[in-house]
């Protein structure tokens, strides 16, 4: 006797495994750019004036928003990939993952007015 | 090696026994070579008549008599005693219902197996004699084919213990790639269909202890990999 009704396949599943390990190699590239910049300030090859031009200029606005978005994503991924193993219960898995989504939104797009200094 | 081995074995009667419970025995060394299946056929015919588990071929070839070993799952009959640390704890394999003793129920296994069709599927006509297979394309199915079904990979899945009703697990997955990679099947594109799914498929986080526990050798978590490589290039 089968143990359980096999509703078939749902077609999905690639794209959130090709987008963790897209969002994991730019992250793998990316995430050594802060390091570098937080390692220059304390061993003084970049005085503060420096930090704000670096941090001002469009390439790093742009590869900041990259970093960013490539974070969220992969954190997003992983995150729900350990909510789909642990929280068996479906309303529960389903309202974990919509929460998850939402706050780091939210947080990703906090982020992104800081580094485009929307609002002025 | 001493003439004595001592065993641990798990015990569990659900019409007789309220919980399992682990039992010794001490049985007397009766070959050079000796595997854990002689063991358990000689508690079995000489100390205890109720141990129950099961046992068919005897050398690695039917899958029936697949145990946890020392914490570890594999062929009792092609595991040798020597080597293996005292007691030598045997259990059923993990998160499967006990019917009884050491023999689990394997109904779901075998649905999920039946699940990924194995079997060859075409669209053109049979030919008048077989279906060729160039030397070539034979040797693909090296490493897939060679599966005896014993289970001990998938009951060693992390992944398929916590979500085994929905995860294929690595044995149904190695064979789904058996017939994907079969040059003379011809459905390809269906059988990439059918387990292209977050839980089916996309559960196997590559922890490897399939690999591990394989008593054939194999590495489920290649045949699993090469599927989502399939997948991804169907894709991009």
């Amino acid at each position: 006797m089968k143990l359980t009704k096999e509703p078939g396949s749902a077609r999905s599943g690639i794209d959130d495994w090709y987008w963790q390990r897209l969002s994991a190699v730019m992250l793998a590239l990316l995430l050594p750019l802060p390091f570098v910049l937080i390692i220059s300030v304390y061993s003084g090859g970049v005085d503060q004036l420096g930090l704000l031009d670096l941090l001002d200029h469009f390439v790093s606005r742009l590869l900041h928003t990259l970093l960013i978005l490539a974070l969220i994503v992969h954190a997003y991924m992983g995150l729900k990939v350990i909510f789909e193993d642990y929280v068996q219960q479906i309303g529960w898995r389903v309202t974990l993952i919509a929460g998850m989504l939402v706050v780091m939104s939210g947080f990703g797009l906090w982020w992104l007015a800081i580094i485009w200094a929307w609002g002025g | 090696m001493t003439d004595v081995i001592k065993l641990s074995v798990f015990r569990y009667d659900p019409e007789k026994d309220d919980k399992p419970f682990m039992q010794s025995y001490e049985v007397a060394v009766t070959k050079p070579g000796m595997k854990l299946l002689d063991a358990l056929n000689y508690i079995k015919w000489h100390i205890d008549g109720t141990l129950t588990y099961r046992r068919s071929c005897g050398e690695g070839v039917c899958g029936s008599d697949g145990l946890n070993i020392n914490g570890v799952n594999g062929l009792a009959c092609i595991t040798p005693i020597e080597g293996l640390k005292q007691p030598i704890h045997v259990r059923p394999l993990p998160s499967m219902h006990v019917i009884r003793d050491l023999v689990v129920d394997m109904n779901h296994f075998f649905d999920q197996y039946r699940q990924i069709q194995p079997w060859m599927q075409t669209t053109t006509p049979t030919p008048e004699h077989e279906r060729l297979q160039s030397p070539e394309g034979r040797k693909m199915l090296d490493g897939q084919y060679e599966c005896v079904l014993c289970g001990c990979c998938t009951t060693a899945c992390p992944s398929w213990w916590w979500n085994g009703d929905r995860f294929l697990g690595p044995a149904a997955l190695l064979q789904a790639n058996r017939w994907i990679v079969d040059s003379r099947d011809e459905l390809t594109g269906k059988r990439l269909d059918q387990i292209e799914d977050a839980f089916r498929l996309y559960r196997c986080h590559q922890i490897m202890n399939c690999m591990e526990a394989c008593p054939k050798d194999l590495n489920p978590t290649a045949a699993i990999d090469s599927i989502k490589r399939k997948l991804l290039a169907r894709k991009s």
